[in-house]
């Protein structure tokens, strides 16, 4: 049988090969880097750029993640291959059954025992390091933000006092403000923090709970948790706003009706309005993690030395250091592939985050 | 919901925005009135207005500023327009539109410093780029003061220009079917339904993206930052020469640092306050 299939028109093949173009112009910095990625030195540095039928290899990443020089990198492959499929599985599982937290906790914690495991199978770099300070900061901060953020929401949503669009609106011109207006306080104000503690030598107590390794005095500057607090706050703003715009779709009368039946306000809003939030909440999480993952400025000036993956980028790939070009491509093949594959796996809830945290805000 | 449940929902966030909002900008005016540097910090002394005259004095303060200015005016209006033209292109694509979408989102959610740094490496020797300008001009192609200054805002508008695309695009979801079918039974072509019909359609998400974008480029600081570091220094935005001012190693000046952020800071709310209020307008609107 025939299928009527639409004839192929002369406009549409000009509109797909103007968004081909689009595409071009998009992606070829990252095809570029890609490809040096996985070049041999001798064919990133000939005049004429080699741009098929190179031999490939895998040091540049070894060199950048690795501690050894003889490594096969397709065990390491396997490895990762191996934990995503595992932690995918596990999510889709999730996706599915009724209850799907423990799936989901199960694939979150398959990726932090894959973490905590993989320099001790392989010896890893102090990049490693970063990666994991990166990974540990992201997600504190997404869990605090979305937590304050979403009572916040929820709370602005609904009162119809004037406090409210007081506080709305102050947090609008605070989202407007440069980063450079909070970095010198915050830096300023840890410091002195810092001094008061070594000086009262309350800082060298020592605290089993906080007692991450490679922190043996109590301090602020430096630690994941100046950078995660910096990054929380100035977050705040977009993440109310964004989250009240979903809030104020709910009808009223959900919450009305299980209070009807004697339920707190609080309960409520746990019960009723947040199992029916989560595409709010995968929206505004997605943004939150590419702000505390991609962030750049407060890391380098709060933390000197517990970088993140961004200023660890930048400072080795930078004039003076040793790393070759390769390796820097490789650095940021690296760091950009987990948030494709998250965007990828989102993309729905991104898009109509922005449609609607936009159309009604 | 009354008052008192109200502030027990919202006042995690207010404390936050307190401790860490509110507070370090009282303490960057202070700050501003302060010589206090970075190898001294314990030693705050009080000079009044003299960090502001320094500021105002230092002639890489007015070339930031300039250049930020024509930052902005350049990259924001590019930007929206071109990601209009994407949207709406977008829009008319059947299949394969996520594969689109995904691959042109690319470069709006790499990491701002990466993306500078790869975009950089086009042009730099043996890049690509670099390469095709030899081809095509027998020139070698170098990164030069002269020139740094386009690549900045030809990259920053190859790095925001999906963030126009997106919600614009998600914008032209809601416009219903109908109304763009009649104008066309009226006659209308493209352009008059671009401008009757889609534009009005999208009024708030313009107004939206173009607040978000003077505010983004006013401030920005990563890709400037990767693509000058101190070797073009003339090619500094106000954030950048900011941070220079004040963190910069053994001779860093954190009180001059201040002054030039609250400046910063008075300059993008001349811009801004018409906005905020006319948002509290709506917001009091709202609720009565």
């Amino acid at each position: 049988m025939q299928l009527s299939r639409p004839p192929i028109r002369p406009s549409r093949i000009a509109l797909h090969a103007v968004m081909i173009l689009l595409v071009v112009w998009s992606v070829t910095p990252f095809i570029w880097t890609a490809q040096t990625s996985i070049k041999f030195t001798r064919d990133v540095a000939s005049k004429t750029p080699v741009l098929w039928g190179y031999e490939t290899t895998a040091n540049a990443y070894r060199n950048f993640w690795l501690d050894s020089d003889d490594l096969n990198m397709w065990g390491v492959l396997a490895f990762i291959l191996v934990v995503a499929a595992v932690a995918t599985a596990l999510g889709l599982i999730g996706r599915r059954a009724r209850h799907g937290w423990p799936w989901f906790l199960g694939a979150t914690a398959v990726i932090c025992v894959a973490l905590w495991r993989f320099p001790r199978i392989w010896e890893a770099n102090d990049e490693y390091d970063f990666l994991v300070n990166s990974v540990v900061v992201t997600i504190l901060t997404m869990v605090i933000s979305l937590s304050i953020g979403l009572l916040a929401g929820y709370g602005l949503a609904r009162y119809t006092g004037i406090s409210g669009a007081v506080i709305l609106i102050v947090a609008l011109g605070f989202r407007a403000l440069p980063r450079t207006a909070f970095v010198l306080p915050y830096f300023f104000g840890a410091k002195e923090i810092d001094d008061w503690l070594t000086s009262t030598g309350v800082g060298s107590w020592n605290f089993p709970l906080i007692d991450f390794p490679g922190i043996d005095t109590l301090q602020i500057l430096d630690t994941r948790l100046a950078i995660v607090l910096a990054l929380v706050a100035v977050n705040q703003p977009f993440t109310i706003w964004m989250l009240r715009s979903f809030f104020i779709e709910v009808p009223k009368e959900m919450e009305e009706a299980a209070m009807m039946d004697g339920a707190t306000r609080l309960q409520a809003f746990r019960k009723v309005i947040i199992p029916i939030m989560w595409p709010a909440i995968i929206a505004t999480g997605l943004f939150t993690m590419l702000l505390a993952y991609n962030e750049y400025l407060f890391v380098r000036v709060l933390a000197p030395t517990e970088w993140t993956l961004p200023v660890a980028i930048v400072s080795l790939t930078g004039g003076e250091s040793s790393r070759t070009i390769t390796e820097a491509a490789a650095a940021s093949v690296s760091i950009t592939l987990p948030i494709v594959i998250v965007i990828i796996l989102f993309q729905k809830h991104l898009v109509r985050g922005l449609g609607a945290g936009a159309v009604k805000g | 919901m009354n008052r008192r449940t109200f502030w027990w929902f919202t006042i995690p966030s207010v404390i936050v925005m307190l401790a860490l909002m509110v507070f370090p900008l009282i303490t960057t005016v202070w700050l501003g009135f302060q010589k206090l540097l970075l190898r001294d910090l314990n030693n705050p002394e009080w000079v009044g207005w003299d960090n502001y005259r320094d500021v105002l004095s230092d002639p890489e303060f007015w070339a930031a500023l300039r250049f930020t200015l024509v930052f902005v005016v350049v990259t924001v209006p590019v930007s929206m327009v071109f990601g209009l033209a994407v949207a709406l292109l977008l829009d008319r694509v059947g299949r394969g539109r996520a594969i689109y979408m995904a691959a042109l989102l690319l470069p709006f959610i790499v990491t701002p410093v990466v993306g500078t740094l790869i975009y950089e490496d086009l042009f730099e020797r043996g890049g690509l780029i670099s390469w095709l300008w030899e081809v095509f001009t027998d020139d070698a192609f170098a990164v030069s003061a002269s020139n740094v200054k386009v690549l900045i805002v030809v990259q920053y508008i190859w790095y925001v220009m999906p963030f126009a695309m997106i919600t614009f695009f998600a914008g032209l979801q809601t416009l219903p079917e109908e109304r763009v079918e009649a104008a066309a039974l009226d006659g209308a072509g493209f352009w008059r339904n671009l401008w009757h019909v889609t534009l009005p359609h999208l009024r708030l998400l313009v107004v939206f993206v173009g607040l978000i974008s003077v505010m983004d480029a006013y401030r920005v600081y990563d890709s400037v930052f990767v693509w000058t570091g101190n070797r073009f220094t003339e090619a500094h935005t106000l954030a950048v020469y900011n941070v220079r001012i004040a963190t910069a190693f053994d001779i860093g000046r954190l009180g001059k640092g201040n002054a030039i952020a609250v400046i910063t800071v008075i300059g993008i709310f001349v811009v801004l306050i018409p906005f905020l209020w006319r948002s509290y307008r709506d917001q009091i609107a709202e609720r009565t």
